[in-house]
């Protein structure tokens, strides 16, 4: 049933034809040439990117929730639909990458079920609690712009399932991104309680959004290898450079200010200079020790078992009758 | 706790317009052939055009590998196959043809 | 057409009568599609949660529609007649204000309404008051999959394992008297149907009887017998559910009404 698309095996380093089979393996990724589901690759390349694209995947449905709870809030139709379209969106995104970690050996059902008994990470702005309208606000903007600078980067990745998989999602991440914009710069043009309420949820995201890239360079222990492999294009601190670069004037010019003294641009080096972020606290919120980690994993195994019942039911069903169509009125 | 209850993979192929060539798009996991096709409109019919869908089970798909793709390469020379391996142009000029062929 | 040139060629009889009728639909729109909305993220299964997903927007954006319809008739704005009127001042059936419950609810609930729907779409689409007519005519594709939707869940748990059946089972004996009220006459019923302006209730009702009998015989579900209809929604006689709904949604609009969100 679960799909084990490996014909070729992997090798791990030691095997006998590792080094033959590995050399022939980085010429095609050096190349810029895509591996694909069949391929023979590194032992260590179909771990890392199953644990890669699962932590992707976990992290779509996980980020659901928090903007999800807003849904039965949002003022106004349009608000009320495009939120609606863009938690969607997240959840097509979990299918779509559960799927491209499927096509490694790796069942949906597996991950779902490592995922809600906290086996498996999601990404660490989730782990925090959204508070008010403002805070989706600035989830749809800012979160949704460091994801696309990290997602189009992955988007040209080595692996073709992942890649097709980032491409799509790119292109929806767009809206996202014009979605949350527009709503920012509707509160940060509106009156003091919207304006106030803007300038509160930035303060409030700040830290998480300076962590959502991953440890800094000096710290991160993959990235070498995941670069020659061209699983990754860019490491921590380049994404991070890439996001406030493009996106910190932007949050100026709508009259916020952020919550770092030490924030500085260097006109010489072109670099944003800037509080070193708490990895230590980082890595406590991703293991589950967030404000809403808790509830988070509670909703999405709410979810799951609730859901089970559906999945059992129709497990075994095998009816190729066609859906009867209403007759014509 | 896992108790394997994950629905089949169906493949989905888009039409774009009549006329046009069905796509390849994604797969989803479905109880069978007529859910598939109505989940696979929601998934990847929402935004971009279609007026038909296919849906396959992915076990029917039979496929060669990629490390036979050299079985696509060519081994001599086959620009007879194609019509830029012929200066027929320039040899019905000479024999006063110089209409398009 | 311009809406004044509406306005003005109604008389007060019509206008009365078609406002009944499309604040009826509009309510029940956005109603529903806000209970739907709030599975977004939590379905049994991703790609069965996205599809949900798209009905309720569907929903949400058919209420927009119609609430643009009353607008032109010189209604208030469609966000601030939905986010600002009271649980008195709507008119839905109490089937959509419910909660929604497990996903057997909501899904029966779903296909209850759906097929209702989509017949009195189909019925209004020659309606007299043009507008709404050609509406309801551009709504027909998505009513259309709303009705697919429903139908193939209904066949497939009919014939799945008996756990499966027997929840949707339950979920019918719960939803159908609350479906029944979607049909409650109003004082416009005879107005409605007199000026050609939409079906009478009992019309719509007798034709969703036939459908759903036949689709549930099909599946080897049943109705429950001697179903009383929950009637009151129509003239605004709501229970707790509505009224704490309508808190939720309009929440964050009521924060202040004359910004722009």
């Amino acid at each position: 049933m679960v799909m084990q698309p490996t014909r070729c095996s992997d090798d791990k380093p030691g095997d006998p034809s590792y080094a033959t089979h590995l050399a022939a393996f980085e010429a095609r990724v050096a190349r810029g040439d895509k591996v694909e589901p069949g391929d023979w690759m590194p032992w260590d390349y179909r771990q890392q990117l199953i644990r890669l694209i699962h932590v992707h995947a976990n992290s779509e449905i996980c980020g659901a929730l928090p903007e999800g709870g807003w849904i039965p809030h949002a003022p106004t139709f349009k608000r009320k639909l495009a939120l609606c379209a863009k938690v969607q969106d997240e959840v097509g995104h979990g299918q779509l990458l559960y799927r491209a970690a499927e096509t490694l050996g790796k069942s949906r059902e597996e991950m779902i079920d490592e995922l809600i008994t906290g086996k498996a990470k999601y990404s660490n702005v989730f782990h925090y609690h959204a508070k008010t309208w403002a805070d989706v606000c600035v989830i749809a903007w800012l979160i949704d712009a460091a994801a696309i600078v990290n997602q189009t980067m992955m988007a040209d990745g080595s692996y073709g399932p992942y890649g097709r998989a980032l491409k799509r999602i790119c292109y929806e991440e767009a809206f996202h991104l014009t979605h949350g914009y527009d709503m920012c710069i509707s509160l940060a043009t509106g009156s003091k309680v919207q304006r106030e309420m803007l300038q509160d949820a930035v303060n409030r995201w700040w830290d998480p959004i300076m962590m959502f890239h991953g440890p800094s360079d000096k710290e991160s222990t993959h990235t070498e290898l995941l670069m020659r492999w061209r699983i990754k294009l860019m490491t921590n601190d380049e994404q991070r450079q890439t996001f406030l670069k493009k996106y910190l004037p932007k949050v100026f010019n709508l009259g916020l200010t952020v919550p770092d003294p030490n924030l500085r641009f260097d006109e010489t080096e072109k670099v944003w200079h800037y509080t070193e972020p708490n990895w230590k606290r980082f890595l406590e919120v991703v293991r589950g020790g967030g404000p809403a980690s808790a509830l988070r994993l509670a909703t999405r195994r709410m979810a799951h078992e609730e859901g089970a019942w559906v999945r059992r039911a129709l497990f075994a069903v095998e009816s190729g009758k066609r859906v009867p169509m209403p007759t014509a009125a | 706790m896992t108790t394997d209850t994950q629905w089949r993979v169906f493949e989905v192929f888009h039409q774009q317009s009549r006329g046009e060539p069905h796509i390849h798009v994604g797969s989803v996991h479905a109880t069978d052939g007529e859910s598939a096709l109505l989940m696979a409109k929601e998934q990847f019919g929402r935004r971009q055009a279609c007026v038909n869908i296919w849906v396959v089970p992915a076990e029917a798909i039979t496929e060669t590998r990629y490390e036979d793709a050299d079985i696509f390469e060519h081994g001599t020379d086959k620009s007879y196959r194609e019509a830029f391996g012929y200066e027929t142009t320039k040899r019905a000029r000479a024999i006063g043809d110089t209409k398009e062929l | 057409m311009p809406a004044e040139a509406v306005q003005t060629q109604l008389s007060p009889a019509v206008r009365a009568a078609v406002l009944d009728l499309i604040y009826r639909l509009a309510d029940d729109s956005v109603v529903l599609g806000h209970r739907n909305s709030e599975w977004t993220g939590l379905g049994p299964i991703l790609e069965e949660d996205i599809a949900f997903s798209s009905m309720a927007q569907d929903k949400m954006g058919h209420a927009q529609a119609l609430f643009t319809l009353l607008h032109e008739l010189g209604e208030p704005e469609p966000d601030a007649n939905a986010f600002l009127r009271t649980t008195e001042q709507y008119r839905c059936c109490e089937l959509v204000a419910l909660p929604r419950g497990d996903w057997a609810f909501s899904l029966v609930r779903q296909f209850l309404f759906a097929e209702a729907d989509r017949i009195r779409f189909e019925l209004v689409s020659t309606s007299s008051y043009t507008p709404l007519a050609h509406l309801a005519r551009k709504l027909h594709g998505e009513l259309k999959y709303h009705v697919m939707h429903g139908r193939m869940w209904m066949t497939r748990f009919g014939k799945g394992t008996t756990e499966g059946r027997e929840r949707i089972q339950a979920a019918i004996n719960i939803a159908y008297p609350y479906a029944l009220g979607l049909f409650e006459p109003t004082s416009q019923d005879e107005a409605i149907a007199l000026h050609g302006i939409g079906p009478s209730e009992s019309t719509v009702r007798e034709q969703w009887q036939g459908e759903i009998e036949s689709v549930l015989r099909e599946a080897g579900l049943t109705l429950p017998k001697d179903a009383k209809a929950v009637f009151g929604g129509r003239v605004g006689k709501h229970g707790k559910d509505l009224a704490d709904m309508l808190e939720s949604m309009q929440r964050v609009y009521r924060i202040d009404p004359s910004a722009k969100w």
